[in-house]
């Protein structure tokens, strides 16, 4: 009996010793032989389950955003044409489809699904995949700027870091080409965490606060021109031969939902105007929009909102409704 | 364990995975209900302490396919605490809501301080926060949760013979 007791407890420690050694080794393993096991995994275990997520979601919001349509309806009993909400969702649309009318083609549109699991604060989960036309170490771009890069692909869905990944890095300069740096998470305490720091800029150049910062094109991940952020400040650093900035990044990725991933064909041809054309193209699908929307004085619900032809491309597109839809524009692969 | 026992808890397993990928994102909280803790607890304390670590192994690597960054940090939280819960089954065992309770927030706790420090990508100040702050509070909504889950699950874990 005692014998038997004792081989329980030897075989109990054993599994505990073989379960830790297989998690120490996966903690360990490369990059290129810990994506296809996660991929694996993904495919087999989670894609159902990461679907599940995606509608509840979705649900979510929609419960969230119930709250502020009954706003919206209160406030327009008494400000007829002034309903803030309303504004603000019309000009986010106004410039995710001034994006995607000035890239073209060459990029992927996606919904972003946020966790705040532990682990999962840096990351987003795409919903579109390789099948989508989406590729490793793509960019993944607002229409405020920069916001991170696909880390792992897989056929129906991707994950991508955010700028505020530890593992983020982008080379960066002034938009006016007078410095060079490269980019990476600040990673400070509280607030400060959410900062980007600008680091190994030449002495010589003073960068002052409100300078925008954009990718410079070094590397070849991310094409030339696209809005990082902004200076706040120098940061003193112990380093006596480079100065380090802070920079207020452009996009804050808890807020993304609706974003854009560059296809390699698209980062090759460059986009330095695009950014600096998007607001006369938002410009333009501005007017029908607020028309529309604000027809005979009443509100008239975003499905009843007559599609314009970017919207049916992107509806086709993107195969899903909601504010991922908007963020197409043209769609991918239109040249 | 008879079938029919290993069956039932099956199932409570799979309701609460299922909870984990629908209820969690609805309800979006900063600190939040961890209901694969609570299915790996709830396994733990029914099978021996090696089968409990394996179980957590295996819930922990699926879970880590979607940080690939921190790839089998879950995985060694989900393991050792499976292990030392299952371990201490006899301790807190207890038909007792209050103890219960108190083992879903120990659990959560344990697993969130091994998860931090084996995953590398906090320090200082945030790393604190994440251990002493936000830890705790999860553990306290995941061991409210586990205890109404343990209760609404009652009929199906241990029906009562007629």
């Amino acid at each position: 009996m005692a014998r038997a007791v004792a081989s329980g407890i030897r075989a109990d420690f054993g599994l505990l010793a073989l379960s830790v050694s297989l998690s120490l080794a996966a903690l360990a393993l490369p990059a290129h032989l810990r994506d296809p096991v996660t991929s694996l995994l993904r495919r087999v275990f989670i894609a159902p389950l990461v679907a599940l997520q995606s509608d509840a979601e979705l649900a979510r919001r929609a419960i969230v955003r119930h709250d502020a349509d009954t706003d919206a309806r209160d406030s327009i009993a008494l400000r007829a044409l002034e309903v803030p909400a309303l504004e603000a969702e019309n000009d986010r649309l106004r410039r995710a489809l001034g994006l995607g009318r000035s890239l073209g083609w060459g990029f992927v549109p996606a919904e972003a699904l946020h966790s705040r699991a532990l682990g999962e604060e840096y990351t987003l989960t795409l919903t579109r995949g390789s099948r989508a036309g989406i590729r490793t170490f793509s960019p993944v771009v607002a229409p405020e700027g920069l916001v991170g890069m696909v880390e792992t692909v897989d056929p129906t869905m991707s994950l991508a870091i955010t700028w505020s990944h530890p593992d983020f890095r982008v080379s960066a300069m002034a938009a006016d080409g007078s410095a060079f740096g490269i980019v990476k998470a600040h990673l400070g305490s509280g607030p400060e965490r959410y900062l980007l720091e600008l680091s190994g800029v030449q002495m010589s150049a003073t960068l002052s606060p409100g300078t925008e910062i954009v990718s410079s094109g070094v590397g070849g991940v991310y094409p030339r021109g696209i809005p990082v952020g902004t200076v706040i400040g120098e940061v003193k650093t112990s380093e006596g031969w480079a100065r380090t900035y802070l920079v207020q990044p452009a996009v804050k990725p808890f807020d993304v939902s609706s974003i854009l991933v560059l296809e390699p064909k698209r980062v090759l041809a460059g986009m330095q105007s695009v950014w600096a054309g998007e607001d006369s193209a938002h410009r333009t699908v501005a007017p029908p929009g607020d028309s529309a929307a604000h027809r005979g004085g009443i509100i008239i619900p975003r499905d009843t909102v007559p599609e314009t032809p970017a919207d049916s491309a992107d509806a086709a597109d993107s195969g899903a409704g909601g504010a991922g839809g908007g963020a197409g524009g043209g769609g991918r692969g239109q040249p | 364990m008879t079938m029919a026992g290993t069956i039932r808890t099956a199932v409570a397993f799979a309701i609460l995975v299922l909870l984990h990928y629908s209820l969690r994102p609805l309800l979006g909280w900063r600190a939040e209900i961890d209901f694969l803790l609570i299915a790996l607890l709830l396994v733990a304390v029914r099978v021996r302490p090696g089968a409990a670590a394996v179980i957590g192994l295996a819930l922990g690597l699926a879970a880590d396919s979607l940080t690939p960054s921190a790839f089998g940090a879950g995985a060694l939280a989900m393991s050792m605490v499976g292990f030392g819960a299952s371990w201490l089954k006899a301790a807190f065992f207890a038909d007792n809501l209050a103890l219960n309770g108190f083992f879903f927030f120990a659990g959560r706790w344990a697993f969130a301080i091994i998860y931090v420090l084996a995953e590398h990508q906090q320090r200082g100040i945030e790393l604190a926060q994440e251990m002493f702050v936000w830890a705790p509070l999860s553990g306290a909504v995941t061991a409210i949760a586990g205890v109404i889950a343990l209760a609404v699950m009652r009929p199906l874990l241990e029906p009562q013979s007629t």
